[in-house]
């Protein structure tokens, strides 16, 4: 697990949040700026979790392997599930959907560091 | 709460339940899918690994889980039916999180645990308790302007 990946993902994702919160109070829709922005995050999110994967692969097992694993594939599927809901409601509740998104993210991120070393 | 019951045949409009799931109701949809999986899986996999612990707190998760689930998919679909189905699930959702919640604080020891809906919702930013009464909101605001 890559530490500054993590922090970057986390201001990322707020940062994104807040513009997507802006976006909603402005009656903007879902428009190119903020799918680049999804996309963005998305590769950073997929940046760690391979960082997470290729550690397993060489061999570091955390305890709670299948709940590691859930959250995983958890985060990996965020970013395109909100850009999908974005199209498909084209008024301002798209980059809210999108806000709430990115809002969960670094929380999710905060169980994976918890899982991936436990603080005993 | 019985308003949906009692509607007369209103169903003549073009696509009367389709607004149910645009707009607000998007994002409704979206918070109830998370709420539904990670209450459904954490609480699934609690009662899998550590069911002796405590099988109530465990059983409650996965069963706020599915309400969620229901939820979220009564506000996705377009139809009558849905809309019902919709208005009761979150009337169970509130129910929930007010009685479960209202146990966790008076009651110290019934729920080892948490869930969900202990110190209501407590553990979630309070997003459980404000969950229902905007999904209500919103039923009864489309339900409403459907019959204007």
């Amino acid at each position: 697990m890559v530490d500054w990946l993590t922090m970057t993902i986390q201001m990322v994702s707020l940062a994104m949040a807040v513009w997507c919160l802006v976006s909603t109070f402005r009656d903007q829709p879902m428009l190119v700026p903020h799918l680049i922005g999804v996309g963005v995050l998305w590769l950073l999110v997929l940046g760690q979790v391979g960082a997470i994967i290729m550690a397993m692969v060489g061999g570091e097992r955390p305890e709670e392997m299948v709940m590691l694993v859930s959250y995983l594939a958890t985060i990996a599927l965020i970013p395109p599930a909100c850009a999908v809901w974005g199209f498909m409601e084209r008024s301002k509740w798209g980059p809210a959907v999108i806000a709430f998104a990115c809002l969960i993210l670094p929380v999710l991120l905060v169980r994976i560091e918890q899982l991936w070393s436990p603080v005993v | 709460m019985s308003e949906a019951e009692t509607t007369p045949g209103t169903g003549t409009t073009p696509n009367p339940d389709r607004s149910l799931r645009t707009g607000p109701g998007r994002l409704l949809v979206a918070v109830y899918a998370v709420f539904a999986l990670a209450a459904t899986a954490r609480g699934t996999y609690q009662l899998v690994t550590r069911f002796d612990e405590a099988p109530l707190a465990y059983a409650l998760s996965v069963f706020a889980g599915v309400v969620y689930l229901i939820a979220a998919v009564g506000l996705a679909r377009a139809g009558r039916t849905s809309r019902v189905v919709a208005l009761v699930s979150v009337s169970v959702e509130m129910a929930g999180v007010l009685v479960v919640g209202a146990l966790s604080v008076f009651t110290s020891g019934i729920f080892p645990e948490d869930t969900v809906w202990s110190n209501f919702g407590g553990g979630y930013v309070f997003i459980p308790l404000v969950l229902p009464v905007l999904g209500l909101w919103w039923i009864l605001k489309v339900h409403r302007s459907d019959r204007t």
